[in-house]
């Protein structure tokens, strides 16, 4: 879990990055790691770390973000620390070399349409990812922050898919695989599907909607005197640029524009702020973050309305911090 | 001084329309690097299935040949039935409970292809020593889980040719994203009504301890000696599932009065007994935990950290 309640900006610092695993985190040697891309193209290829990094490399700043984060509140609130209701993000500056680069240097064949990720860990970690995404924006990254990658994030080079629910971006990765369908793997249908009310579920639901949190004041970051304070957040959107953030003191009837701080940059961390000046009366805080694409953060009774209680992944609904007249901060929701 | 700013001008245009090829459409094999794979190695390295069967290998197995070896190298942590041990994954149940509101999620009653069961096994089971599983094993266990879900008979045998035509019974109910499903809209004043807002405050204490950083009592804790500080790497990939929650009759990593019962045997019987394996009145401990692939110096190292951790 980052704690995202202790960091300032846009970027996670490399050791403080949130760690999720399918089996633990393998010690590769970059020597002897190789990555292969085959299937249905002209030329497959064997590709050493070396060969990777004569490749033009990209650089992004771009978030990551396991898709149960926040999962455990989809019945009510359970955690009392913002480093466990939204911990599980994390935003970094991501190098290497572009999907489409490589792609293009093995000649996808026409009928080539989708891609198997594979992992060299104990799992074999492997999800199908649309030819789109892959000639859209998805890297082969190797480096993190500025380093290259640490053990846990995917040494020595992993896949990367901005703004997507973080497992796609298979770390330790070995082999791409290009097909005319999806491979429906065990990441992919008995996890990571989204459970409905009616029995039905979503599947290759793989962008994360836009989302945001106050990130002062919150459980760990209390108030003290009154006077005046930052409320300060983090919003994000896996379809583009946040557009705007509102924050609301009364729990959602009154809104008020927040200020975008820093960089604002397509599927990153957006820094919003609204000074305010506390008379020690108690509170309801929330924020909301509208994307480019001019999609609202729902209330999380839209969100159960929608999908009931039992999906699990994708949980962004507007959070609500009570603010109680001694500065502490509690996890609520609001009904 | 002349004829060189010629010759850098010549380089610049020579060297900017090389680099401007990369904005166009680049052909294949256009950088040159990496090695062509070769037929071999590309089957050496291709192991996914998909659900039409493509990528499974010539073979069988049968729902008896199953039993047994699901009950030697599953069933500590899945269960003699696939019911789960502990947190565990089941495997088997939960029919017609999707729309309940505890949904009981398994192979039977949520997994929409058979051939995910087989692929999973071969990839990334047992979790102590993936892909060390025969393609027979493969097979006949997948055949034994499918018996387990009463998706087969028990005369049943699982091969290449049938493999895709077992249907799974949730198969129709999953569907490609739809999203965005929720249409919220930026209501800036008088948005709801204040006197209606109902707070829910939290259900349960679990938020884990944070603690607090005290540079003091860094100090204080017990340094590991170099073998358990080596053998932890090997705990954390091959003993943690049993040894971490104590499945099998394990015991676990913290459980002081359990390790020093069997320490009463002194450090060499107990290591002899985690090389070799061991069946005890509490337990079963099988050879090097089931991953045959460590060395017996990496066993000890091992059981060295499991004695000393805390």
């Amino acid at each position: 879990m980052s704690p995202i309640q202790e960091l300032k900006g846009i970027i996670t610092p490399n050791g403080l990055v949130f760690e999720r695993y399918h089996a633990g985190s393998p010690t590769v040697n970059p020597q002897e790691h190789r990555l292969m891309i085959h299937g249905l193209v002209d030329n497959p290829l064997i590709l050493t770390m070396d060969d990777l990094m004569r490749f033009p490399s990209e650089s992004v700043i771009n978030f990551l973000e396991c898709p149960a984060n926040g999962g455990m509140e989809w019945r009510g609130p359970q955690m009392e620390a913002l480093q466990f209701t939204h911990g599980m993000i994390s935003c970094c500056e991501w190098t290497g070399v572009k999907l489409s680069t490589l792609l293009a240097e093995v000649g996808v064949q026409t009928k080539g349409k989708w891609i198997l990720a594979e992992g060299a860990d104990g799992a074999g970690m492997s999800r199908s990812i649309p030819m789109d995404k892959a000639l859209d924006d998805a890297l082969i990254v190797y480096a993190q922050n500025g380093e290259k990658l640490r053990p846990e994030q995917g040494y020595p080079v992993r896949l990367f898919n901005p703004g997507w629910e973080g497992n796609t971006s298979v770390k330790w990765l070995r082999r791409l695989e290009i097909g005319d369908k999806p491979w429906h793997h065990r990441e992919e249908t008995s996890k990571y599907t989204d459970l409905m009310p009616d029995g039905r579920s979503r599947r290759f639901s793989y962008e994360q909607e836009a989302n945001s949190v106050i990130t002062s004041p919150c459980p760990e970051n209390p108030w003290g005197q009154k006077g005046s304070y930052e409320i300060e957040g983090l919003a994000w959107s896996g379809r583009g640029k946040i557009k705007q953030v509102d924050v609301s003191i009364d729990g959602g009837v009154t809104w008020r524009p927040a200020r975008l701080k820093g960089l604002v940059l397509p599927k990153a961390l957006t820094r919003f702020s609204l000074p305010f000046k506390w008379d020690g009366a108690p509170g309801l805080l929330q924020s909301r973050a509208i994307d480019e694409t001019g999609y609202v953060q729902p209330t999380i009774s839209q969100l159960r309305d929608a999908r009931g209680t039992n999906s699990i992944y994708h949980k962004n609904s507007i959070h609500t911090w009570k603010l109680q007249s001694n500065g502490k901060i509690k996890n609520v929701q609001l009904k | 001084m002349f004829s060189l700013n010629k010759v850098i001008i010549v380089l610049s245009i020579i060297l900017a329309t090389f680099l401007s090829g990369n904005a166009v459409a680049v052909e294949t094999g256009h950088f040159g690097l990496g090695t062509k794979a070769t037929k071999a190695e590309i089957a050496g390295w291709n192991i996914d299935v998909r659900p039409d069967g493509q990528g499974l290998p010539k073979g069988q197995g049968s729902v008896s040949q199953g039993e047994g070896m699901y009950e030697a190298k599953c069933a500590s942590c899945h269960g003699l039935f696939g019911e789960g041990e502990g947190r565990w994954p089941p495997l088997a149940g939960g029919e017609d409970s999707l729309t309940e509101d505890r949904p009981h999620k398994t192979i039977g009653s949520y997994w929409p292809y058979a051939s995910t069961l087989w692929d999973y096994i071969n990839r990334a089971m047992p979790f102590t020593a993936p892909q060390t599983l025969s393609v027979e094993e493969v097979y006949a266990i997948s055949a034994y889980v499918l018996y387990l879900n009463d998706l087969v008979e028990d005369d049943f045998v699982l091969t290449q040719d049938n493999l895709a035509s077992i249907k799974m019974p949730n198969e129709a109910n999953f569907y490609m994203d739809d999203r965005p499903d929720t249409n919220n809209t930026r209501c800036m004043k008088n948005c709801k009504d204040p006197t209606k807002i109902i707070v829910v405050e939290s259900l349960r204490g679990i938020t884990p301890e944070q603690e607090a950083v005290d540079s003091s009592s860094a100090n204080t804790k017990p340094k590991l000696s170099a073998a358990a500080i080596e053998g932890k790497a090997t705990y954390t990939s091959s003993c943690v599932v049993c040894h971490g929650s104590g499945v099998a009759g394990a015991p676990k990593l913290d459980d002081k009065e359990s390790w020093s019962t069997r320490l009463e045997h002194g450090m060499d019987t107990v290591v002899k007994h985690a090389i070799d394996g061991y069946m005890g009145e509490n337990g079963m401990m099988p050879p090097k935990g089931g991953n045959l692939t460590l060395t017996d110096e990496q066993v000890k190292n091992a059981v060295q950290y499991m004695v000393e951790a805390e």
